[in-house]
């Protein structure tokens, strides 16, 4: 096959398999995620989520945008099989926050945003120094992102994603009730 | 669009080759040449090129160089020149008018279909002559010991025409770190093979 059409397939499946995967780890640990380095930090899904199923034409998606909290719809989107091909994500450590949309298919983020960044220039300020703080913050939300990835991508490769995936239909099971 | 900006769409990338310490030194220079070209005074469509991260009329580097600590910093600007529809429908019914009243002293009463076609091209740029172009930026971050590469949008034609520009300008072809390009990345070449057959997962049941 192709590189490129084999790359596309991977893509949407990987992506598509973290993000449902990610909804129902960030639950399960409440949030609570490590760097390889131990870092403590906190990641979860946002009140907003888009599901898909079905393939070629049939293709059904479910966004859900709910200021309430309530996931029902994208939940019962999972139930008949949906997969979360867009998601909002938050991440913390102590008081700084990060907030982004991540899209299953190609990791691209939108609306991306970091903890605040002094914006206002004062003598003797390195001209650069704002942007030195921002891509820090920009390439910090990266590594936390990417950490969890990792984590998901390794389990996904080894013999135990089958327990996992046993895990996870407990889990959703468990919200029914 | 800005990376400096409260909200931000980011595109990653990792350069696919090993980069030369020659190449980076040359990296400024390199940006100059392929630096953007105005468009203002002529009737061309459109324009792109490299611009400085800090101010989009630099097209020398003279208010700041590109590079900003372990980052080469710079921005993809995009002029173009568009016409609304409906004006180009307007100027070129004037246009058709016009012709046919020309004919209809010949004797003749239709426009050919080239000509037709011609005129279309000389009424497009005449108005595009008139229009001022529409500038775009988007920011650039290039964290060469880290081979990363940030770009500041998602847009798909936008993605496209920055991979192939930068790879006319510094030879190097750039991958995205979409989901399976950033595990490999991750996992190393060792795990491809299991990366390359994984079925979906099936998550009810």
């Amino acid at each position: 096959m192709d590189l490129l059409l084999l790359a596309e397939r991977e893509n949407t499946l990987i992506g598509q398999d973290f993000l449902t995967w990610l909804w129902f780890k960030s639950e399960i640990v409440n949030g609570m995620f490590e760097t390889a380095d131990g870092e403590k930090f906190m990641l979860y899904l946002e009140h907003r989520i888009s599901v898909q199923g079905g393939d070629g034409e049939n293709v059904d998606t479910a966004t859900v945008s709910a200021a309430s909290g309530n996931m029902s719809e994208a939940l019962q989107g999972l139930k008949t099989g949906k997969k979360v091909t867009r998601a909002q994500i938050k991440m913390e450590i102590d008081e700084n926050l990060w907030q982004t949309q991540v899209k299953a298919e190609d990791f691209t983020f939108s609306g991306l945003k970091t903890p605040k960044v002094e914006m206002k220039t004062e003598e003797g300020d390195d001209p650069d120094g704002k942007f030195l703080e921002k891509i820090y913050l920009i390439e910090k939300c990266i590594a936390l992102f990417d950490a969890v990835f990792l984590e998901f991508i390794k389990l996904r490769i080894s013999p135990e994603w089958k327990d996992e995936v046993s895990k996870f239909r407990s889990w959703l099971r468990s919200i029914e009730e | 669009m800005p990376i400096l900006s409260a909200s931000v769409g980011l595109t990653r990338y990792r350069v696919v080759e090993e980069v030369p310490d020659s190449l980076i030194r040359e990296i400024p220079e390199l940006l100059s040449k392929f630096a953007f070209k105005d468009i203002d005074h002529t009737a061309e469509e459109r324009s792109f090129g490299w611009v400085n991260f800090d101010d989009m009329l630099d097209d020398k580097w003279s208010v700041s160089p590109p590079e900003k600590g372990q980052y080469f910093t710079f921005s993809l600007r995009l002029d173009t020149r568009r016409i609304q529809p409906a004006v180009l429908k307007k100027h070129l019914q004037i246009a058709l008018n016009h012709e046919m009243a020309e004919a209809k002293k010949e004797g003749k009463n239709f426009i050919s279909r080239d000509r037709k076609r011609e005129i279309k091209d000389q009424v497009t740029l005449k108005l595009r002559a008139r229009s001022l172009p529409i500038p775009a930026v988007f920011d650039v971050v290039w964290n060469v010991p880290e081979n990363r590469l940030y770009l500041a949008t998602t847009n798909a034609k936008i993605m496209d025409m920055f991979e192939e520009y930068f790879d006319n300008t510094f030879q190097l072809n750039l991958e995205p770190l979409t989901p399976f390009f950033l595990a490999m990345d991750k996992l190393g070449e060792e795990a491809v093979q299991k990366l390359e057959s994984l079925d979906p997962t099936i998550f009810v049941g």
